[in-house]
């Protein structure tokens, strides 16, 4: 059997966990609440007005002007999330951390002690009150043969829901639901199948395999087996670890923006981020994405896939800034992100050069970074990433205040790219 | 509502096995004693580790400390200062 344990509206709670003054209010975590931004994490008491993750946080204060907003602190809840970890472990070696708030627990080689329904819906009931009671926080669990059917139930009943399935029971609640519901199926390939005419689970079910394989190639037959609540995936315990697919950046900014030298120098600035987040762990990437969206909330992401895998800002940077000149057509701009993907491990498949023109470049990046390390983020940035308005938000990581951009050399502005 | 502060703040502070605890601190030239620890989480800063208490005062007021190792110093990072 598999656990899927889901904490509920983990930032607000952990929120209300620490600050008991916001306990049993309605509370939304987002950015710096006095700065535009979205709505990070919203409680339980914050939904019935309708507030949820991810809406503009101005929206979330005309639905719900009396809830208590709350600049989130993510190594808060990356802290909490690890202690929770532990917990797990304590049942199973094998806990897979599925995100910050979510993580798998397979109980396969537990023997009699998780082998059984019964057995496995104790320990999950016992997991509930551990987590009430050390961490005051609450969970729902979802009990499954496998790691799809396990994810679904626990979104069944929540807050605080445990509910276990089988494949017959799953099959007898979510095949009459809509195709969007089964987990994977998100909201353009649910357009794509319903136009083929499969509305809900059972029609997916039902439908032949050939013509989801002429439709989404190798996993339209993949599509069709989670329908029926089947999926081999194995649970890949916390020691093993799992690569990451991809690492990205993104900001809301303060206002809507057009200004070439603004929206220019928070590029950089994510660029900066995200090869530094590359670096540290020893990855390289050969696909770069930029992600724009306008003040009409419209979203587009560009791809560009490289011949030669990256790590450095400036080459992030160039790629990036290209994909934006060709894209953005000068309406204002509310979001920008920057992201990395196609990743390998830094070293793997690199083709030395047998002269290389650039070590210099590197052993400086190699510098500046034990630079950062030993002393910081903030403590050396690309000048470029710094031209921005006189507001310390736009500051990378917030971490330095500076009230008089006027004070950047001419040359600074001159030259976003240089360190 | 939380008021972002960044206050230095004086704190008397236990150390006992190794944990560090905050016991009250002087802020707007009152003593506010310490109540409860309610939470705890660090945060890096390259080489330093920056660490936080989430803790209550005796009017079940809360308050954000964070003991910055590069002075040492403490700071008042945010405090509750009543409904909205």
């Amino acid at each position: 059997m598999i656990l899927l344990v889901d904490m509920d509206a983990f930032f607000a709670s952990v929120e209300q966990a620490y600050h008991p003054h916001l306990r049993g209010k309605a509370v939304i975590v987002c950015g710096d609440p006095s700065r535009r931004g979205v709505v990070t994490a919203a409680s339980y008491e914050a939904r019935p007005f309708g507030v949820r993750a991810g809406m503009p946080t101005a929206e979330a204060k005309r639905l719900c002007p009396d809830a208590e907003f709350v600049e989130g602190s993510p190594r808060k809840y990356v802290e909490k999330s690890l202690e929770l970890l532990e917990l797990f472990l304590t049942y199973t070696p094998d806990v897979e951390p599925f995100s910050v708030d979510e993580a798998f627990l397979d109980l396969g080689k537990l023997g009699a002690r998780g082998a059984t329904r019964e057995a496995a819906i104790a320990m999950a009931r016992e997991i509930q009150q551990r987590i009430t009671d050390e961490h005051g926080l609450s969970a729902s669990i979802g009990i499954g043969p496998n790691k799809l059917i396990a994810k679904m139930a626990s979104g069944v009943n929540k807050p605080r829901g445990l509910t276990p399935l089988d494949e017959e029971e799953f099959r007898r609640l979510f095949w009459p639901m809509d195709v969007q519901e089964l987990w994977g199926v998100g909201p353009k390939m649910s357009e794509h199948l319903k136009r083929m005419g499969i509305a809900t689970v059972g029609d997916l079910g039902r439908a032949a395999e050939s013509q989801l394989e002429q439709s989404f190639g190798l996993i339209g037959p993949h599509l069709r087996n989670a329908a029926w609540g089947r999926d081999q995936t194995p649970v890949i315990p916390y020691h093993e670890g799992v690569d990451p697919k991809s690492m990205g950046h993104e900001v809301t900014l303060p206002e809507d923006c057009r200004e070439d030298a603004f929206l220019e120098g928070t590029l950089l600035r994510l660029s900066d981020q995200v090869a530094r987040r590359l670096r540290g762990d020893g990855f390289v990437s050969r696909t770069l994405t930029l992600k724009l969206r306008d003040f009409r909330f419209r979203t587009i992401t560009r791809q560009r896939a490289l011949t030669v895998a990256v790590d450095d800002h400036l080459a992030i940077f160039e790629v990036v800034r290209s994909l934006w000149r060709a894209n953005w057509k000068g309406e204002p701009l509310r979001l920008l992100g920057v992201s990395a993907g196609a990743l390998e491990h830094k070293g793997e498949g690199e083709q030395g050069e047998l002269f290389s023109t650039d070590d210099r470049k590197k052993t400086l990046q190699a510098a500046l970074d034990q630079v950062r390390d030993k002393l910081g983020e903030a403590s050396v940035v690309p000048a470029g990433s710094l031209m921005h308005r006189g507001t310390s938000g736009h500051v990378p990581f917030g971490a330095m205040k500076r009230k008089d951009p006027g004070s950047l050399s001419r040359e600074a502005r001159k030259e976003p790219g240089k360190p | 509502m939380f008021e972002s502060l960044d206050d230095p703040v004086d704190v008397l502070t236990s150390f006992v096995d190794g944990a560090m605890r905050p016991l009250r601190f002087r802020w707007q030239g009152r003593v506010v004693p310490i109540s409860k620890v309610t939470g705890q989480w660090n945060r890096r800063e390259g080489q330093s580790v920056m660490r936080y208490f989430a803790v209550q005062g005796p009017n079940q007021e809360t308050y954000e400390l964070c003991f910055d190792p590069r002075g040492p110093r403490w700071i008042l990072n945010r405090a509750w200062s009543g409904p909205g």
